[in-house]
């Protein structure tokens, strides 16, 4: 049995030589090494950004630390939590939270793939007609915020302005319970919708064209084949688009505290804004820190919920 | 965010429990000054004082320290408080002196944020130079009796700007003589909005942010008889919403609040002054020291000259019903207690430099709100503004609101709760019974272990 003859050489045209095995070894940690050496700076910058802090809050949680006070705050195990469950504050703020969700999901949902539908059938200036309506997803929701602030201001405002010269009503927007929680829904469906929309295209465009091809042969009508083809095939990848914009509406807080300050009254305070007074006003970290980790938990055990589906759907 | 930031927060807060005791003390003399460049930095929130400040304070300070320059930072209005005391919490603060609002001062001196000047004051300013209350209400904690000053408590700052709402009335629609009782004011205003369609009676603050609702409601509570609480018993249910309160609640929204500007609801201090240089409120209560720009022509629609403005527009004090009551507005400066110790050097110095009666009295003239009596009497001041005769004539009447630790949890309270009576998300009387409810409970669970804040 002769040597492992060597199949590459460290400089060319010099004679290859045997490499020892233990050199081998000390290659492949070299690589493991450069390998870790790539990753730290990420993993570092992720342990300290987000899974320190979090795990921060959590030992917070269980404490009645305050930020302001300082000393390291005693341990109240789990007062914080038992507070925030059956707090009827709270219970106000998550069904605001809650109406705020569907409603601006549900809207943004129907009309996004609308849009994307219609986009679709389109053959000529698809592309500027897609730009044009990403336009509002790349503002700052702050100034989505001021701009519509302003637009809405019902003495000051463009669109009271309109209506007025239309010979409508003025309307409250921002200062009426109901109207108030609707134009918070409305800007952030201006703003938010074209997200679906893009990828409600994306899985439009990837619908196999001789399905439809098929369908036509058998004279299928055009609501046979949005229902048997687009629709299914869309589906999936429609969901996962909706699973996004209902975590962050769900986490809603820069349009609230810009509109309308969670008002009238608190009438559209949302858990965040809510998390947002407790941890800022009376600086009372522990509970805040409780409330956070709730939320989170909350959006986790939604999130396996739906993913689960999610793959069902796909298995199915 | 929130994680993050409660995470930077709680680090740093653990290095320095010790000098969380109580607020540390400024030396009685002020230290050498450094000789090296020096940026002295305020924080405030953004409105027109600000800049008037930092102008005045660059071309006037400068002259006597040439080394100096002064930074006022501002932030928005319904940011101000958090903007300093998150920094307070983190223990390193990029200003060093805070323009805190009176009723701050419990907050941040329980927490020792800010320096304690007593001595400093004892040694460098003429306290008997000011009004014994304005003295006592930028400065002083525990909070003054209303009207007086404890000369054995602490002093924690000195008047910066001091502020109260005037009455702005049209005296082309109403008449030249403002009214005298508050049941005239409203009546006014109701015959003035009936007789000039598209003209509102009243404008005035609604907002639920800053402190905009509850100072509405504390002044009509105050002329009305009602007080806020009872400070010694710290006892607000049944103080607040007894029967002056109720009334309080009841004229605020069943009388004025019919005859403002449809939306209004939301209106601060910005609002109120559009409403007035559009010519679109016959009657509007606002904070002295914002009222500068009404006189502007390029902001107004009622005169292209001051000159023309001011023979329609009339400044005044509050009307009177029951008591003469009117809000206390103004701040405070208060030196850092993370600030470099050059720097809050400097502070004492610029501070001391500040409170001349030279001084306040080309403050005054710059536009600013002095303190002093002599610069409050003074003709730089009484002549710089037509409003500024209100401000002389409301000193002896002011009411301020609570100066406690709890503060900022209080006036959100009372603010979402009389901003959803004025916006019909409450009846006045529950929202009213709500609030001192609700105030109440923060007062009484300020020992409480866990579940706090909600």
């Amino acid at each position: 049995m002769s040597d492992a003859v060597p199949l590459t050489t460290d400089r060319p045209g010099q004679v290859a030589s045997v490499t020892p095995p233990a050199r081998g070894r000390s290659r492949r940690l070299s690589d493991r090494k450069l390998a870790v050496a790539f990753i730290a700076p990420a993993l570092l910058l992720l342990l300290a950004m987000s899974v320190f802090p979090l795990l921060w809050a959590l030992y917070l949680s269980f404490t009645d630390y305050s930020a302001t006070r300082g000393g390291s705050g005693s341990f109240v195990w789990f007062e914080n939590y038992t507070a925030v469950l059956t707090s009827a504050q709270v219970h106000l703020r998550a069904v605001t939270t809650l109406i705020y969700v569907v409603g601006a999901v549900v809207l943004q949902t129907v009309l996004g793939f609308s849009i994307a539908y219609l986009i679709s059938r389109r053959t000529h200036g698809r592309g500027l007609l897609t730009t044009l309506f990403l336009i509002p997803m790349m503002l700052s929701p702050v100034v989505v915020g001021l701009f519509w602030r302003f637009m809405l201001d019902a003495q000051f405002g463009v669109v009271n302005s309109m209506l007025g010269s239309l010979g409508l009503e003025q309307v409250e927007w921002l200062t009426r319970q109901r109207m108030a929680l609707a134009s918070l829904i409305m800007v952030d469906t201006w703003q938010w919708t074209p997200f679906i929309m893009l990828i409600a295209l994306a899985g439009l465009t990837a619908v196999p064209k001789y399905l439809y091809e098929a369908a036509s042969i058998d004279r299928a009508s055009e609501w046979f084949r949005f229902r048997t083809i687009t629709l299914p095939l869309v589906w999936p990848l429609l969901l996962i688009a909706v699973l996004f914009r209902a975590i962050e509406a769900f986490r809603l807080f820069d349009l609230v505290y810009i509109l309308t300050s969670g008002g009238p009254g608190v009438s559209t305070e949302t858990l965040s804004f809510h998390v947002y007074k407790v941890a800022f006003l009376g600086f009372n970290t522990g509970t805040a820190s409780a409330y956070g980790i709730l939320m989170v938990l909350v959006v986790i055990v939604l999130t396996q919920l739906y993913l689960r589906y999610l793959n069902k759907l796909k298995e199915d | 965010m929130l994680l993050v930031g409660a995470t930077m927060t709680a680090c740093s807060g653990g290095e320095d429990d010790a000098a969380q005791v109580s607020a540390p003390k400024a030396p009685a003399t002020i230290p050498e000054l450094t000789t090296d460049p020096v940026t002295l930095s305020f924080v405030w929130f953004e409105w027109p004082p600000a800049q008037a400040l930092e102008k005045f304070a660059n071309e006037e300070y400068k002259k006597v320290r040439p080394n100096a320059t002064i930074k006022v930072n501002t932030v928005p209005n319904a940011n101000w408080h958090d903007a300093m005391f998150t920094q307070f919490a983190a223990r390193k603060t990029d200003f060093d002196i805070a323009i805190l609002d009176s009723q701050h001062i419990g907050e941040a001196v329980t927490n020792g944020n800010i320096l304690d000047l007593t001595d400093f004051v004892k040694k460098n300013i003429d306290v008997n130079a000011y009004d014994p209350y304005l003295l006592a209400a930028y400065g002083q904690f525990p909070q003054a009796e209303t009207g007086k000053r404890d000369e054995n408590a602490s002093l924690y700052g000195l008047p910066l700007l001091g502020d109260t709402w005037t009455m702005i009335y049209r005296k082309d629609l109403i008449g030249d003589q403002p009214p005298q009782t508050w049941d005239e004011m409203i009546s006014a205003a109701q015959k003035c909005q009936t007789d000039h369609p598209g003209v509102s009676g009243l404008a005035f603050h609604q907002a639920n942010g800053s402190d905009a609702a509850a100072v509405t409601y504390n002044t009509v509570n105050g002329v009305y008889g009602g007080n806020l609480w009872d400070a010694k018993a710290k006892k607000i249910e049944g103080v607040l919403n007894d029967a002056a309160g109720q009334e309080a609640m009841d004229v605020l929204v069943n009388k004025m609040k019919p005859l403002t500007a449809k939306g209004s609801g939301n209106w601060f201090i910005d609002e109120v002054n559009a409403a007035v240089a559009q010519g679109k409120a016959c009657i509007a209560f606002n904070w002295i020291a914002a009222s500068g720009g009404l006189l502007d022509p390029k902001q107004s629609t009622l005169g292209k000259s001051k000159e023309e403005i001011l023979g329609k527009l009339g400044f005044a004090t509050l009307p009177k019903q029951k008591t003469d009551l009117v809000p206390l507005g103004g701040m405070g400066m208060h030196v850092s207690a993370y600030s470099p110790a050059a720097n809050q050097a400097e502070a004492l110095n610029f501070m001391k430099w500040f409170e001349q009666a030279d001084v306040q009295k080309k403050w005054a003239a710059a536009g600013g709100v002095p303190s002093r009596t002599d610069a409050i009497q003074s003709p730089e001041f009484l002549n710089a503004g037509p409003f500024n005769q209100v401000y002389a004539d409301s000193v002896p009447r002011m009411r301020d609101m609570w100066n406690v630790p709890q503060y900022a949890r209080l006036v959100d309270i009372e603010n979402t709760g009389v901003n959803a009576a004025l916006n019909g998300a409450k009846k006045p009387s529950d929202a009213l019974n709500d609030i001192a409810r609700e105030q109440q409970a923060v007062l009484d669970s300020s020992g409480k272990k866990g579940g706090g804040g909600l």
